[in-house]
């Protein structure tokens, strides 16, 4: 029998749900830090009741079956409408979202035309309205015009319009006195710069994170020091605006190095208003992988030809592993969850950029940079979880409350992801004994370009609502 | 104890059982051979018996080059399309010369003529010489990697005739097949405690890389040298590399040279000045330059080779390219016979 119980389905997509029961789950609320065995009963949208269980009825129980948590909040979301429909489009990437337990997405300004005009972001919301998806749409808007990174977009318009904060990701900003500037800014407007670190002289024509791996393969070379330097340019930046501008805050994304993640951790100490993210990929995969190991980052040695090759079972150079940041070494994904465990990383976020077959499935060295997340997080955050890495609780915290804390007043009049009465219901319910193998059909997203097409990953989806509403159910029997 | 010793060491001591030469005046899928590899990618994935083999064809190649009609049968009707991304007149005229010397037809596909530069990918244009009949695919490509990708659309054999700076595994076994008909004493195959040493730009070399695998695994002792900037990464590979695969990085020249049997010099292309990683050539020349002088350093019967095409004058005096101690055209000459060696074998693999 099911532990999600609902007499019959929770209806359709978008719909309010009227009357829904999830009995005998393992609840998690990080809003209160509470765990434990509960039923959840939601009406016409809200949560009615919610009754934590203990002793008889709560036996059986354990945070290893099915779990409900607040919905997933993804600080880090390509979109590609609009300009490149045919890789994501709005409605694609909200019902990707969705079926990777997501409830809130915000979308970076990367897109053609980039969002760097309130004009930009109506179209957005527009599609997003069209699609009738539930999903809350946030989105991030450009620092500069065009993503030129050269001269400022109008912040304050697209503050007014509604953006989050302003990121030129994909690109990092490379004029220090731009980001200067941008950060002054922002920050008395209320908003975080999202950087993307990394000094682009540096990288130029880097295919792969510079080390054994990629001698061996012949890749050029992504030194570490790219993203390390940059990151202690911008904290330099930061600390120098913060004097004039004490509302200013600098959010580093997708970090992916133990060097700069240090830096984060002894400015946080410093007391500078800086947060960052790391994605599921680097904390869970390697630059193994591109010599055709498919082994977790905790399992692998940093040497895939050692012991007559035996963790190779892949072919070499899969393009969907070509990713900016790269994957990196053993090392930097082992500091990638120790940055997670002690709070130097504020949040787990996807950096989902879907790609199509005509920009991926070509030459490594010539394929787009990017990997499709969103369904894949929770999969690959879990495997992280059972290898006893990192605790479930504070794996949902870098979902949930830790983006949302990221986005500061940005977040909006919601209140905090949070599993309590009279709440709007807005969660997810996973079974995490259940499996799926990850496939191109069984990926909502446009973008198939994931390594992880063929594995088995742990956790199953079964609902996903969205203020209220119906945003994922799993196919029945 | 080298990869060498340890796979060809038969269970319980006994004698290893002989590498069985196939009669090349045949087709090879008309004969059993012990060859299992459907593609030739890279050198890493050969064991000692693979090599052994390529080394016996090899010789078997030479003979039938030593003849008055330097030909056979063998891979008649068979079509070798040579697909080149890259500019090359060695490589691609020793794969021609090789597939014709067997009797295969073949195909030449420069891609500054082809559809590539009308934006047809790898993958299409892989697709259309497979329909246009292919059945051994020789690629080069400037983009490490790309042959794996033909080879996962290819239904053929892929040959790798040089990627980016990964590959280039015909000419690592040229290679080995010049050093072992040098250096090895009679009936010894290996090169046991034999200083080799990989000279110049190892950091954008193909060469380097894949003589690592094949010169490590005959249990040669192998030294790269040259400038710091373009060694770079190969001092992490070294310390990673298990016992037998154990090589030396060094940027003095001096050091590598004392008392080698071997060096191999690489080109130094002129867009290293303009990325910055080597001042001038004159500069280079003057500390990396393989000169008469310096080569007193190595043993007397020490001998050269460069995979070409050379600079002459910067990584290599033109004295010492066209003395006793090159082997530079015999290189050139092995080239073809292990090319037909590898096409031969290449052609027996059943799918």
């Amino acid at each position: 029998m099911s532990a999600v119980a609902p007499s019959r389905s929770a209806g359709a997509v978008g719909d309010i749900v009227r009357d829904l029961e999830i009995s005998r789950a393992w609840l998690v609320d990080p809003a209160s830090g509470r765990e434990g065995p509960g039923d959840i009963v939601i009406t016409d949208g809200v949560i009615d009741a919610v009754t934590w269980l203990d002793g008889d009825e709560a036996s059986g129980i354990d945070d290893r079956g099915v779990v409900a948590a607040p919905g997933f909040v993804d600080l880090h979301t390509h979109l590609r409408e609009p300009g490149n429909e045919d890789a994501e489009t709005i409605a694609s990437g909200l019902a990707a979202a969705a079926h990777g337990g997501f409830t809130t997405i915000c979308a970076m300004p990367n897109t053609t035309p980039a969002l760097d005009d309130p004009g930009v972001l109506e179209s957005i919301r527009a599609a997003a309205a069209a699609s009738s998806s539930p999903m809350r749409l946030l989105a991030w808007g450009a620092i500069s015009a065009g993503r030129s990174g050269e001269t400022l977009a109008p912040l304050g318009e697209l503050a007014d319009a509604g953006v989050i904060g302003f990121s030129d990701d994909g690109s990092p900003v490379a004029s220090a006195p731009l980001l200067r500037n941008a950060l002054a800014y922002a920050g008395s407007l209320g908003l975080p710069v999202a950087e993307h670190a990394e000094d682009p002289a540096l990288t130029a024509g880097a295919e792969a994170n510079e080390g054994y791996v990629a001698t061996v393969l012949g890749l050029r070379g992504w030194p570490a020091a790219a993203e390390e330097s940059a990151v202690a340019r911008d904290l330099a930046l930061l600390a120098e605006v913060v004097r004039d501008v004490p509302t200013a805050r600098l959010h580093l994304t997708h970090l992916s190095t133990a060097a700069a993640l240090d830096l984060v951790r002894r400015a946080k100490a410093a007391g500078l208003p800086v947060t960052c993210d790391v994605t599921p990929h680097h904390l869970a995969l390697t630059d193994e992988w591109l010599a055709g190991a498919r082994r977790w980052a905790w399992d692998a040695t940093g040497d895939p030809w050692a012991d007559d090759r035996q963790a190779i079972v892949a072919p070499p150079y899969e393009p969907s592993l070509r990713v900016n940041p790269p994957l990196r070494s053993v090392a930097d994904a082992a500091a990638c969850r120790e940055a997670l465990l002690d709070g130097t990383a504020d949040a787990i976020a996807t950096d989902h950029a879907p790609h199509t077959s005509v920009d991926k499935v070509v030459e490594f060295g010539l394929a787009a940079n990017g990997i499709s997340g969103l369904e894949t997080a929770l999969g690959v955050v879990l495997a992280m979880v059972d290898a006893g890495l990192v605790p479930m609780r504070r794996a949902i915290d870098a979902l949930t409350v830790g983006p949302a804390g990221v986005l500061g007043p940005a977040w909006g009049d919601r209140p905090m992801p949070r599993l309590v009465e009279r709440s709007t219901a807005d969660l997810v319910v996973f079974d995490r004994s259940a499996s799926w193998a990850v496939s191109a059909e069984a990926l909502a997203s446009r973008g198939k370009n994931t390594p992880l097409l063929g594995r088995d990953l742990p956790g199953v989806v079964l609902l996903t609502l969205a203020g209220g509403r119906l945003a994922y159910e799993a196919p029945g029997d | 104890m080298t990869l060498a010793d340890r796979e060809m060491r038969a269970v319980d001591g006994a004698e290893a059982p002989p590498i069985a030469v196939p009669s090349v005046d045949a087709p090879p899928y008309d004969q059993p051979v012990a060859w299992r590899h459907r593609h030739l990618l890279d050198v890493d994935v050969l064991s000692w018996p693979d090599i052994e083999l390529v080394m016996r064809t090899t010789d078997a190649m030479h003979e039938v080059l030593a003849r008055p009609i330097a030909k056979v049968p063998a891979l008649r009707g068979r079509n070798v399309t040579i697909l080149f991304y890259e500019a090359s007149t060695r490589t691609r005229v020793s794969f021609e010369v090789a597939a014709k010397s067997l009797s295969a037809d073949v195909v030449n596909i420069a891609a500054a003529t082809s559809s590539v530069t009308k934006g047809e990918s790898l993958v299409d244009t892989v697709r259309t010489v497979e329909a246009l009949g292919a059945h051994i695919l020789v690629i080069r490509h400037a983009t490490s990697g790309a042959p794996y990708l033909a080879a996962e659309t290819f239904s053929g054999s892929v040959v790798n005739g040089g990627d980016g700076w990964h590959a280039h595994p015909t000419q690592a076994l040229l290679d080995l097949y010049t050093l072992r008909s040098r250096l090895s004493g009679d009936g010894e195959t290996s090169l046991r405690g034999r200083k080799i040493v990989i000279l110049g730009d190892v950091l954008h070399s193909r060469v380097a890389r894949s003589n690592l695998w094949t010169l490590t695994a005959a249990g040669a002792d192998v030294w790269l040298c040259g400038p710091a900037t373009l060694l770079r990464g190969f001092e992490a590979w070294a310390r990673r590399g298990v016992a037998e695969r154990a090589f030396r990085v060094t940027t003095s020249i001096d050091d590598a040279l004392r008392d080698a049997d071997a060096v191999m010099a690489l080109r130094i292309q002129r867009e290293r000045m303009a990325s910055g990683l080597l001042p001038s050539l004159r500069e280079y020349a003057a500390r990396y330059g393989l000169t008469q002088e310096r080569l007193a350093l190595a043993r007397p019967d020490a001998v050269v080779m460069h995979p070409g095409p050379i600079n002459e004058g910067v990584e290599i005096a033109p004295d010492v390219a066209a003395g006793t101690r090159s082997l530079i055209e015999e290189q050139v000459r092995n080239g073809v016979a292990v090319r037909m060696a590898l096409l031969y074998l290449l052609a027996g693999v059943r799918s």
